[in-house]
């Protein structure tokens, strides 16, 4: 069969749109191929590494300023004269709120071991318990909100706030506890730093409950 | 040429006293009252309008007056009412935003044309749009209630969750909280999750169809108390609410007196009055030359149970 004139002209007219069509997708690409690593990693570009975050923080910020905490025992004292007092001159709240939180650190003996808790004595002629150590499972905002070195101000997204929180205590859970929970002996004496948050001034001051941030065998 | 002259001179003199009749008619009148302009995400759930109306209620009381916006959790209706209230010449914004990044545009305008906006409830992902954000310690609170939740539940079972507006940071503030505490007990399995918007009636739907997928559930935690309450008519319907505890977050009338009924778990008690009323001073505070805002203000939140819902109501404490 004998192309025509028209035919040619219609073959032409095809070939210049197809060539002009895939012309435009170089330049204009529908999509791209991209491996599955680099996508992963421009997708979580630029997103706030809570737990990078905190393993800086908590060596150039928060052990630093465990030893200008409150002292244990002037602390005890202080409660122990007046709550409302000690909350003026001592505590930090956040907001908002009639919580508030106990930046401290002292030594003292350790009395009893529980499967979640460290019970010490730091005043010397105490009979009752006066500050446990917890070493269970570690939750809430005590060690973000209760240093004073963190604030929410400073983040645009809250989420990245609340995830340094998770952060913090996971480092607790799995740097601070580990030794305390070899160094909880009857009997032996520690020094410790921590937070503690106060929720109900009846039973959260007597005794201290505590979230450890550093403990030393003395 | 002099009756030109008088009827120039006439025009005049009665001009005069027209102006004067008007000048001495507003002259007993006190200065226009300033417009404040309290812009709520939804009007559709009733803690909102708790939100809105005490809002408006204490900038009333300071001698503004007080106009409420509802955005229908639509970003669109609300850039809208911003471009309305920078043209009607209001001074400041109570906002209770719809999207915690799609609502910067909006603030920044609202800046741009020096009006302060003074978030609350609702986050917006930025610290240098809005002169202060007021909000519920969502994080803290969920972290509350899932260890009220493993308390009650126990340590194993199926639950589900429903959560609120994918875009609101809340959503996953209170969703992180409860999982901080609640996915460290490898029994306790979480089978289904999805969002209801934070609209009772999405939750009473999504609840009823999670529940023909998954009939064993032992519990379902809700991202606020009008999904709980949804969910809670879907248990009742499907005659297993004493086998399903459900876990809300708000404080909503209904929900607190639904614990007190022992009917409902628990719930995160905000407080939307302190909220919207520190909101109305701040704004007035601004008004009068304060500047010094702290960016973002932790407000906490309460664990209500059974065990004290008798402190509770009236979307506070008694």
């Amino acid at each position: 069969m004998a192309i025509t004139e028209k035919n040619k002209t219609d073959i032409i007219r095809r070939f210049i749109a197809v060539a002009v069509a895939a012309f435009l997708c170089w330049l204009f690409p529908l999509f791209h191929v991209v491996p599955l690593k680099m996508a992963v990693a421009e997708k979580t570009a630029g997103k706030f590494d809570a737990t990078a975050f905190v393993e800086k923080f908590w060596i150039e910020k928060l052990l630093p300023a465990a030893n200008t905490a409150v002292n244990a025992k002037g602390l005890l004292a202080a409660i122990q004269a007046s709550p409302s007092n000690a909350k003026t001159n001592y505590s930090r709240s956040v907001g908002l709120s009639d919580s508030y939180f106990y930046f401290l650190h002292g030594e003292g003996k350790i009395v009893a071991v529980s499967d979640d808790t460290v019970s010490i004595v730091v005043t010397g002629n105490s009979t009752n318990v006066e500050i446990t150590l917890q070493t269970g499972l570690i939750f809430g905002d005590a060690i973000r909100d209760g240093t004073g070195l963190l604030h929410a101000s400073a983040y645009p997204n809250s989420q990245d706030f609340n995830d340094i929180s998770a952060a913090l205590n996971h480092e607790v859970e799995t740097k601070v506890l580990p030794k305390l929970r070899e160094q909880a002996k009857v009997g032996a004496r520690i020094s410790f730093a921590g937070c503690a948050e106060v929720n109900d001034e009846s039973s959260d001051l007597h005794p201290l409950n505590l979230i450890p941030i550093e403990t030393k065998s003395e | 040429m002099k009756i030109k002259l008088f009827n120039l001179l006439r025009t005049v003199a009665m001009a005069m006293a027209l102006l004067m009749t008007i000048a001495f008619a507003h002259a007993g009148e006190p200065a226009a009252k300033q417009k404040i302009a309290i812009v709520i995400s939804t009007l559709n759930n009733p803690w909102f309008v708790v939100l809105a109306e005490t809002a408006k209620a204490r900038a009333t009381e300071l001698g503004y007056d007080a106009t409420i916006f509802d955005s229908q959790n639509d970003t669109a209706k609300e850039a809208s009412h911003f471009e309305n209230l920078i043209a009607g010449g209001y001074k400041a914004v109570i906002f209770n935003p719809t999207d915690a990044d799609g609502s910067v545009a909006n603030v920044l305008k609202a800046k741009a044309a020096g009006i302060p906006v003074f978030c609350i409830d609702r986050e917006i992902n930025s610290t240098n749009a809005a002169t202060c954000q007021m909000l519920s310690d969502s994080y803290a609170g969920c972290v509350k209630l899932g260890q009220y939740f493993v308390k009650t539940v126990g340590k194993e079972g199926n639950y589900v969750e429903l959560l609120g507006l994918v875009g609101d940071n809340n959503t996953w503030n209170r969703s992180k909280g409860f999982h901080s505490v609640v996915d460290r007990f490898p029994g306790l399995k979480m089978v289904a999750q999805q969002s209801a918007d934070f609209d009772r009636a999405k939750g009473l739907e999504v609840m009823e169809s999670m529940l023909q997928a998954h009939p064993d559930i032992k519990a379902v935690f809700c991202g606020n108390d009008a999904m709980a309450m949804g969910a809670y008519q879907a248990l009742v319907s499907a005659g297993k609410d004493k086998q399903v505890k459900v876990f809300g977050f708000d404080g909503a009338n209904d929900v607190v007196k639904l614990i007190s009924e022992g009917k409902i778990a628990a719930t995160g008690m905000q407080f939307p009055k302190v909220m919207a009323r520190t909101a109305a001073e701040y704004a007035d505070e601004y008004l009068k030359g304060r500047r010094d805002f702290p960016q973002k203000i932790p407000v906490k939140v309460d664990l209500v149970t059974p065990e004290n819902v008798s402190n509770y109501g009236d979307y506070g404490k008694k």
